[in-house]
């Protein structure tokens, strides 16, 4: 029989991972609650996930495409973006979602325990959706602008699992620091924008390499997505490589993961008393 | 008392007023300073909501924790069920856990009702494998089956509780924590939730740790009680006694006079008047209600509810008036002045509440006011107070 021991002298930092897998059932249905609600009852459904990357897609192919003429390297332009966009769409979606989800969440957490980290984990699982429509819009075009696929993608998978925990490791970073600071319902959709700046998706991460100082790149690399990006489109379309700059960014995915969780477990304990 | 399922050692929990709420960067930058400095020791602005409490619940036993609003009880129960850690101490428990802390918690209003049974019910604790073998179960007990497929936004709030409680009601967890899910619904619906709650407790064994300000309620379901004030136990033990040293305590009591009560959507109540705070059976006892609002509230109906120190209802005063409707249609402030004759009331603590149908609220309004009875003197010891009922007779007799 289950045997449960909470001493308060005691700050468990272990993540109960046993736990967390005992409920799994509630993580699931948390995400299809999400995705019942955020598609059932609109009028176009799943057509929002389609409509909101193509209209970026325009106008980055219009702005950077034909007005400003980035180096793509021949890869197509919309292919090139989307590449990127693909990631990101799905990074910045997580990532707003979970910043205030355990806040959303306040009903539940003050009423019920559960392992709070299924809250943020399950937002990642919705945003699996948009990640999907984006693709096949991606596949689509690749196949319309008829670009040899590279010899690379077999490390697709490896670039999407990167993009899961990157996503998650701010998504409980910014959930936990949204509880402590009030500040952070603010901070998150502004460095949601701001990402999309300064994260190597409309442009070449070369043109970074190129015009800053060592110290500016690797700040710029700082960024975990901007890695990620990039090895994105190295493995689709054989577009750039991989730098060793480029793994600054992988190894800042770890790094914001760990700290994330440990931070979260701390923030667990005061949760329900200043949610 | 048989094998040890809670076994709770020095518990507390401390809540520190100034930031109860997350505070603002600039708080917390102010406060590690401090602490770097070494310059905070011992805040003021921290109480204990819960202090040095010691507990052991053996299996299949029923408590009843009472005490007055603030006194801790749901500091302890989400502390047991392990919402929010506690400050010091430790405590063990055996067996899965289910908390009641509010029945229909995670209802969401535009999934349909059998999504909201599986999610309620994984929420509760359960298993998807483990919803879907009861599922027949608990739509037949809700009686909501013609509706499962209708978003719960569409359903009457009597709906929603009852396939709420439904779900709840069948967990079968080794120890339920249940807080006041009987302050909701209508008698009946409360009546349905005691019996389903004796039948778990009594029937299979379960531990179920029950807080209420019912104590009729406590009194009849629990086995043992435990009276908080202050966050610490001042009784526990056999449930009879606890509710009675609490009665007696006067922590019950109010001092008969109301400060104004708001009944939602700006209708107060400014005042509730009692002539006397404690009176002698068969004593006349004036009152005088005073409403206000923000805008002329239309009252149809009226009456003062009189409860007694177990909250059960012993009676009430119907103050339905056919100047009622117009006068309190025509004017922001009204009241109402009476005269309760020869008060033929059981020495003991009662409660007054008021019921209200209005333009702007309705609903039964409890404990605003309160009164006492105190025993008149007679030639011999009056019976004790269980043996004798609600009423005091007034009654004269000869022997012959």
């Amino acid at each position: 029989m289950a045997r449960i021991v909470v001493d308060a002298k005691k700050s468990s930092f272990s993540l109960n991972l046993k736990e967390l897998i005992s409920y799994r059932d509630l993580f699931l249905i948390l995400a299809y609650r999400d995705l019942r609600v955020r598609y059932a009852q609109t009028f176009l459904g799943f057509a929002w996930a389609l409509i909101q990357p193509l209209t970026t897609l325009v106008i980055f192919t219009l702005v950077f495409g034909r007005f400003v003429k980035v180096d793509t390297g021949g890869v197509p332009y919309p292919v090139f973006a989307l590449c990127g966009m693909v990631a990101w769409t799905y990074f910045s979606f997580v990532m707003n979602q979970s910043g205030n989800s355990i806040l959303t969440a306040n009903e539940l957490i003050k009423k019920i325990y559960f392992p709070r980290l299924i809250i943020p984990l399950s937002k990642a699982v919705v945003g699996f959706v948009d990640f999907a429509v984006a693709f096949v819009l991606l596949i689509g075009l690749i196949i319309y602008y008829d670009v040899p696929l590279s010899a690379n993608i077999f490390m697709l998978p490896v670039f999407i699992l990167l993009t899961i925990v990157s996503a998650l490791a701010a998504g409980i970073w910014l959930s936990a620091l949204t509880i402590r600071f009030r500040d952070f319902q603010h901070v998150t959709p502004f460095l949601v924008q701001l990402g999309l700046y300064v994260t190597p998706i409309a442009y070449p991460g070369e043109v970074v390499v190129g015009s800053l100082s060592d110290a500016g790149v690797f700040a710029f690399y700082l960024n975990p997505m901007a890695g990620i990006v990039e090895g994105f489109r190295w493995s689709l379309v054989g577009h750039g490589g991989l730098h060793s700059v480029s793994f600054i960014s992988f190894a800042m995915v770890v790094i914001l993961f760990v700290t994330g969780l440990f931070y979260f477990k701390r923030v667990e304990r005061v949760m329900a008393d200043v949610v | 008392m048989s094998e040890t399922v809670i076994r709770v050692q020095n518990l507390g929990k401390r809540y520190s007023l100034g930031h109860q709420r997350s505070g603002d960067l600039r708080q917390t930058l102010k406060d590690s300073f401090k602490t770097i400095a070494g310059r905070r020791n011992g805040r003021p602005d921290e109480f204990w909501a819960l202090k040095d409490l010691d507990l052991e619940v053996g299996r299949g036993e029923v408590i009843g924790i009472i005490g007055r609003n603030g006194a801790g009880k749901s500091t302890l129960l989400k502390i047991l069920s392990r919402i929010t850690m506690p400050t010091t101490g430790r405590f063990e428990l055996d067996g899965r856990v289910s908390s009641l802390l509010e029945v229909g918690t995670g209802f969401h209003m535009e999934l349909t009702g059998r999504e909201n049974i599986f999610l309620n019910g994984t929420i509760l604790g359960m298993r998807r494998t483990e919803i879907r073998q009861r599922f027949d179960e608990i739509v037949a007990f809700s009686g909501v089956e013609n509706f499962l497929d209708t978003p719960v936004k569409h359903y009457s709030s009597g709906m929603r509780v009852r396939l709420a409680f439904s779900v709840a009601a069948h967990l079968e967890p080794e120890i339920l924590i249940v807080d006041e899910v009987l302050a909701v619904g209508d008698a009946e619906f409360q009546r349905k939730c005691l019996g389903k709650m004796s039948e778990v407790s009594k029937g299979e064994g379960r531990t179920i740790l029950f807080v209420s300000h019912n104590l009729a309620a406590v009194e009849h379901l629990c086995s043992r009680g435990l009276l908080l004030d202050r966050g610490r136990a001042v009784a526990s033990g056999e449930v009879r006694s606890v509710v009675d040293q609490y009665v007696k305590s006067g922590m019950l009591a109010n001092d008969g006079r109301a400060e104004g009560v708001s009944l939602g959507e700006g209708v107060r109540v400014k005042r509730f008047d009692l002539s006397r705070s404690a009176i002698s059976v068969f004593d006349d006892l004036e009152y005088e209600i005073e409403f206000s609002s923000t805008t002329p509230n239309r009252v149809t109906e009226l009456a003062i509810l009189v409860y007694n120190h177990l909250q059960e209802r012993v009676g009430i005063v119907d103050l339905r008036h056919r100047d009622l409707e117009s006068r309190s249609g025509q004017s922001t402030v009204f009241s109402v002045r009476g005269k309760l004759r020869g008060v033929p009331l059981m020495e003991g603590a009662y409660h007054c509440g008021l019921y209200v149908s209005s333009l702007l609220c309705h609903g039964d309004f409890l404990n605003i006011t309160s009164f006492e009875v105190k025993s008149a003197s007679g030639d011999f010891v009056p019976y004790s107070i269980r043996h004798r009922g609600y009423v005091e007779f007034d009654n004269s007799f000869v022997i012959h």
